[in-house]
């Protein structure tokens, strides 16, 4: 009997506190949402059951958790918190994404640098709140709208704050079908929303490749923080254009990029312990990244708005919205609102754009933020 | 500490502003250069017909800047009375690499192109035998031109 009762109080049921039970329950949610509900499943099903196994009670000392030395999921989370994982997804989205749009037509490259607002006001959001300067920089990178990037600056500036932080941004992005629209709709009016764009130029394969290695140069001289994340997404690009490397853009937009982002979004769950994740810190950060997505939106609309009035032909500025990094989903949101005020606008290829470039700006400002806090 | 004060403290206006801006820096330059790259590749295949283009552009322009300004006028003066002076020492007909010749020895510099210029305008002229004569009514013309 005192054998059973030993071994009881070594089991997980001896030492499960309320706080692991709400945990549990969360991560059980974000696998719902994941796979009932296809919010964004790659990310959300992998953090979901990260957090399953971050919040089963183990005993301390035998190197099961995660925050344990010598423990495998501690081994595995060292890619989180050295900011290697991010780089590698940021290179596998390089090796997915087609930047003819932006090239076509580059002044909608500005409807990206305009969405990046909402990263340095949530930054102010959060300073206001009582946050430090690192904890509100990793919090104002939310509104870029790019897990990768935020995971990558948190790691970098506040890693008590990744699990929090990761699950905000993640979630929000899996949201923006939510929380785009309804500003969308405020801030344009029914006129705009039906502004049709020309068709874009063609794009030359020596622009393509030319791009990648003209951008990584150009934006980190002006950025240096940011080599990381975008010298491995314009890698990315490289590989994919160059066509003799289609073997390397292969496996960097498969296998790379699937590892990385298993091995992120589980380890990034398993840190979501409850003492974190459970406290008023969280509650502003929830609240924050909202707003920062709101704000994003918000700048990227009325900059397109301005932009109007020295552009010709005319910008729709539902675009402004695909600012938000959140690619592609933004810009599929853009197609939708557009598509409800004219069936025939397809605005899904224009807005790819402004979606594309909002992921370099989000890359910049994480690096400004990065040399900002630690310079 | 929250609010303003927070953000005043911790100069977060300043890091706010300097940012958007650095961001702002980045992608407009990007794009200013996006923009430009298509035509500066256009410019690139086709850089031997603009090559060919500048260099006869260039070519115009010089012969267009010919002398027939007061300068140009000094110099075939000044050359007119040297070679009169040597023409006179070996004599009418005279051949020009023998009058080239002396011209050096003489210590004058660039006699070809002066010898040149002195047969464009008239003031050497060719006796049809192979060998040249000294055109004093041409220098007599434009010794009267100085004088005005």
């Amino acid at each position: 009997m005192e054998l059973f009762l030993e071994f009881f109080s070594n089991t997980g049921f001896a030492m499960a506190d309320y706080r692991n039970v709400i945990m549990l329950a969360i991560g059980i949610l974000f696998i719902y949402l994941g796979i009932a509900k296809h919010y964004e499943p790659l990310l959300l099903v992998p953090i979901g059951f990260g957090i399953l196994l971050g919040n089963i009670p183990v005993f301390k000392g035998l190197g099961l958790g995660i925050y344990e030395p010598n423990s495998v999921l501690h081994y595995l989370y060292f890619g989180v918190t050295s900011g290697i994982y991010p780089p590698l997804v940021f290179m596998g989205i390089g090796a997915m994404t087609d930047f003819s749009t932006l090239l076509a037509r580059p002044v909608l490259m500005l409807l990206g640098a305009a969405a990046q607002t909402g990263i340095f006001l949530t930054f102010l959001g959060a300073l206001a709140l009582g946050f430090a300067p690192n904890e509100a920089a990793s919090i104002g990178i939310i509104g870029g709208a790019d897990g990768p990037t935020a995971i990558f600056l948190t790691a970098k500036l506040a890693k008590e704050l990744i699990g929090p932080i990761a699950v905000a941004a993640y979630s929000y992005m899996a949201l923006v079908p939510v929380i785009q629209p309804p500003i969308m709709r405020l801030l344009t009016t029914r006129k705009e929303r039906l502004i049709r764009m020309e068709e874009p130029r063609e794009v030359s394969k020596r622009e393509k490749i030319i791009f990648p290695i003209a951008a990584v140069l150009l934006c980190c001289f002006i950025a240096p923080a940011a080599l990381p994340l975008l010298g491995l997404l314009f890698l990315g690009n490289l590989l994919k254009e160059a066509v003799v490397t289609e073997r390397l853009a292969q496996a960097a937009r498969t296998s790379v990029i699937d590892t990385a982002t298993i091995l992120l979004g589980m380890t990034v769950g398993a840190s979501t312990q409850a003492d974190v994740f459970l406290t008023g810190k969280s509650i502003g950060i929830f609240i924050l990244g909202a707003l920062s997505f709101g704000v994003a939106t918000a700048a990227g609309l009325i900059f397109a708005k301005i932009l109007n009035l020295f552009v010709k032909p005319k910008i729709n500025p539902l675009l402004g919205a695909a600012g938000v990094s959140a690619v592609p989903d933004s810009a599929r949101v853009v197609q939708m609102v557009g598509q409800e005020e004219d069936p025939t606008n397809f605005l899904l290829m224009h807005a790819m754009a402004p979606n594309v470039s909002g992921v370099i700006g989000s890359a910049v400002g994480a690096g400004i933020l990065w040399s900002f806090i630690v310079g | 500490m929250q609010g303003l004060e927070a953000i005043i403290y911790h100069n977060g206006f300043n890091m706010a502003a300097v940012g958007i801006t650095i961001v702002f820096t980045a992608l407009v330059s990007l794009s200013l250069i996006i923009s430009q790259l298509h035509k500066l590749l256009i410019i690139w295949d086709n850089r031997k017909t603009y090559a060919a283009k500048l260099r006869g552009a260039f070519t115009e322009q010089k012969q267009a800047k010919q002398p027939l300004a007061a300068a140009d006028f000094r110099d075939v003066r000044e050359s007119a009375r040297q070679f009169k002076v040597l023409i006179q020492a070996i004599g009418e007909p005279f051949s020009l690499p023998e009058l080239i010749r002396i011209a050096e020895s003489f210590g004058i510099r660039h006699p070809c192109s002066k010898v040149s210029l002195l047969i464009t305008r008239d003031l050497i002229i060719s006796d049809h035998k192979g060998f040249f004569l000294w055109n004093q009514e041409a220098y007599n013309r434009i010794a009267e031109r100085s004088r005005r």
